[in-house]
């Protein structure tokens, strides 16, 4: 490790190394600008925009969590911005249009991310393809799916105050007036589950081993292909999660819609510290990444910037976050 | 080996339940829809037979719409069997898969112009790639008569009228039952009070047409009342809004445009106007903003139709909306008479085949609340 050579008393204290640096950069970076938006904007301060940026993040953050997965092989899943909109529409179609039970619209939702990851593992680990244009094809593939699904209609998913509706109490409960964001639990326990196993399990490792080195780790005897194909299932179970929380949080999905959501959550990864060139990543990164890039989502109308303007500020975030990536690797090597 | 058998086994298995899943979908909406509409055209054909003795009855009409898979296509295809039943003339109604499906209507529109209509109704996809047609159903005396969006910039003489909703028009009566609704508050204010529109974009006319509708009527009617008027936010509007404006305005109107269409970046727009401190009305424009009030009325208990609530008013139908309209939510929507304009082009088309002078007809819109939304004459225009 040569940046431990160069680093100074901060960057080589125990702590700071075990946490990352640059995940403690972007939590300071993200206070400051919690506390900016709070001066700034009267707004901001209400419990209404907690809820509002927790509803922003929910999605986001498995759509991220997934495609870290991808990101630490090396590869990226361009798929799951219009897979989030297509497996959530066929799941409602199935509530709204089919009278099925909520709990076979759910099950549907979370099998079509499944069954897409599985064909996206397929392609890139088994056809070879490269991964960005292998999921820019199955991003197409699924934003077509959804139209057909659907007829070309737009799907609600039961609002909260029909029988119907308990998915959207699983992530914003309502205790006498107050609303609750109960979605927190559910993230949290999947960022876990999906941090240990990342970690701690063998699977896990040679999935960051994949990315770290893939010719090494072919040669020390590991199936790099079902590895590199388990990402894969896992970002699209990843997305079939988000679909949920999505239709939980909105009213509207339209079919074919849902293309630069996945911009979001890869931006929300890197920022977090996922490298794109693949072998490091954490998951917690990406957590703490999404959240800022949903604060950011919320905060920047609120003090009066119009549209094209946050995409503006958003695009130089990602540009810092990646060269952050950049110089990081640049120390390594 | 083994395990790649079961790796080639397992996916062949996953690839199959993804296409029969799909197929199974695919299927399920070709036989829901089909019967549906060869059932009523068939119904539509015998009745229209036995009346033959009336005048009209040799009259065959071809009617080309952008797709049948929107409840609001069904309801222009209900006014166009009822008025054609009337009548008892022949009607031919398709439409492409998709409104992206614009090589499929073009097919269509030569199938119609094959069968030897006496006129011709079209929604028309794209005007460019049905030009050449348009021509040749000139060249052959064929009239056409344009409905909902029409065929906009046709070549002139071939679309003799068109029959859609005026949606400048319809933001107005938006405007007038907000204006209603708030005027009293507006009054009492101290300071200035803001009203908020959330459109989904600048650029598609129907869209910007209900929003600077809302924008110019209020205006109007707030100048008459003495108030003076600004528009800030999206520059488009900004332009393009005809009203009065003066530096020194009690009523503020906010125009907020998403980056792009989606149903997050909409709601953010919401939930930054419902932190104004003095946003006293806010209008969704279409079923996409509506809906974003609708999220954004899930966090903010100030939305609603109560004293010192934000007024909220929506545009179109569908499930959340209806529900909202019923549950105060929304103080009420404008929707369009699909059922009225299949009408009218019935009406139409029997005309420009009688060789009369036609006119373009603002087949109208209707404002709806909680108390008149299960009166049959709205119903039958609203869609879940």
């Amino acid at each position: 490790m040569t940046d431990k050579k160069n680093g100074n008393a901060f960057t080589n204290n125990p702590l700071v190394r075990a946490i990352g640096l640059q995940k403690i950069v972007v939590l300071l970076v993200l206070v400051v600008m919690l506390v900016f938006f709070t001066s700034v904007s009267s707004t901001f301060r209400q419990y209404s925009t907690v809820l509002s940026i927790f509803d922003a993040t929910y999605y986001l953050a498995f759509l991220a969590m997934g495609v870290t997965f991808c990101l630490i092989t090396g590869g990226v899943d361009l798929s799951i911005g219009t897979g989030m909109f297509c497996y959530a529409l066929a799941g409602g179609y199935m509530i709204t249009h089919k009278d099925m039970p909520v709990i076979v619209g759910i099950l549907v939702t979370l099998a079509c991310g499944l069954i897409m990851g599985t064909i996206n593992g397929l392609i890139v680990s088994r056809g070879g393809h490269a991964p960005f244009l292998a999921t820019l094809c199955t991003m197409m593939i699924v934003r077509g799916l959804g139209a057909i699904i659907t007829g070309g209609a737009s799907i609600t998913w039961p609002s909260s105050s029909s029988p119907n509706g308990w998915t959207r109490l699983l992530f914003k409960i309502p205790i006498g007036d107050t609303r609750y964001p109960l979605g927190i639990v559910w993230v949290l326990l999947v960022a876990v589950l999906l941090s240990l196993f990342l970690n701690k399990t063998r699977p896990g490792r040679y999935i960051i081993a994949i990315g770290s080195n893939k010719e090494a780790t072919r040669l020390s005897g590991i199936n790099v292909a079902n590895y590199q194909m388990l990402a894969y299932i896992i970002s699209g179970l990843c997305t079939g999660l988000g679909a949920l929380a999505y239709c939980s949080a909105y009213q509207s999905m339209a079919p074919s819609g849902g293309g630069g959501i996945e911009l979001n959550a890869i931006g929300g990864a890197i920022i977090g510290g996922t490298s794109m060139s693949g072998g490091s990543g954490t998951v917690a990164g990406t957590i703490i990444g999404v959240c800022f890039m949903s604060v950011l989502q919320i905060g920047l109308p609120m003090i009066g910037l119009q549209a094209n303007y946050q995409q503006i500020i958003i695009g130089i975030v990602l540009i810092v976050a990646v060269y952050i990536d950049v110089l990081k690797n640049k120390k390594l090597a | 080996m083994k395990k790649k058998i079961l790796a080639v086994l397992l996916s062949t298995a996953m690839v199959a339940t993804l296409l029969a899943g799909c197929g199974g979908n695919k299927a399920d909406t070709t036989t829901t829809e089909t019967p549906d509409a060869a059932e009523t055209e068939e119904a539509a054909e015998p009745e229209a037979g036995a009346e033959e003795t009336a005048d009209l009855s040799g009259m065959s009409f071809e009617i080309v719409s952008k797709g049948l898979q929107h409840q609001y296509w069904q309801a222009v295809l209900k006014g166009v069997e009822s008025k054609a039943d009337e009548l008892g003339v022949n009607v031919h109604f398709v439409g492409p898969d998709s409104e992206s499906n614009i090589d499929q209507q073009v097919t269509q529109l030569t199938d119609a112009l094959n069968a030897n209509p006496t006129a011709i109704g079209l929604a028309a996809l794209s005007t460019d790639s049905v030009m050449d047609l348009l021509q040749q159903a000139m060249d052959a005396g064929v009239p056409i008569i344009g409905f909902d969006s029409g065929v906009p910039d046709a070549p002139e003489g071939s679309v003799l009228a068109n029959c859609s909703t005026d949606n400048y028009a319809a933001g107005g009566i938006a405007a007038e039952n907000v204006y209603a609704a708030v005027s009293e508050r507006i009054a009492a204010a101290d300071g200035t009070v803001r009203i908020g529109v959330v459109a989904q974009d600048n650029t598609s006319e129907s869209v910007v047409n209900r929003g600077l509708g809302f924008i110019d009527k209020f205006a109007e009617l707030a100048a008459a009342d003495g108030y003076g008027v600004s528009v800030v936010g999206n520059d488009t509007y900004i332009d393009r809004a005809t009203c009065e404006v003066s530096d020194d305005a009690k009523v503020i109107i906010d125009v907020r445009v998403p980056a792009s269409v989606t149903s997050e970046l909409s709601v953010a727009d919401v939930n930054s106007l419902l932190g104004e401190s003095d946003i006293l009305a806010l209008y969704g424009s279409n079923e996409h903003s509506a809906n974003a009030i609708i999220s954004a009325a899930e966090n903010h208990s100030e939305i609603g139709t109560g004293e010192d609530q934000v007024i909220c008013a929506g545009f179109d139908s569908g499930a959340a909306q209806l529900e909202a309209v019923r549950n105060g939510v929304l103080l009420g929507s404008i929707t369009q008479a699909p059922v009225a304009m299949g009408e009218t082009l019935v009406e139409l088309l029997v005309a420009a085949a009688q060789g009369e002078t036609v006119e373009d007809v603002d087949t109208g819109c209707q404002w709806y609340t909680a108390e008149n939304i299960d009166d049959p004459e709205i119903a039958q225009n609203l869609y879940e």
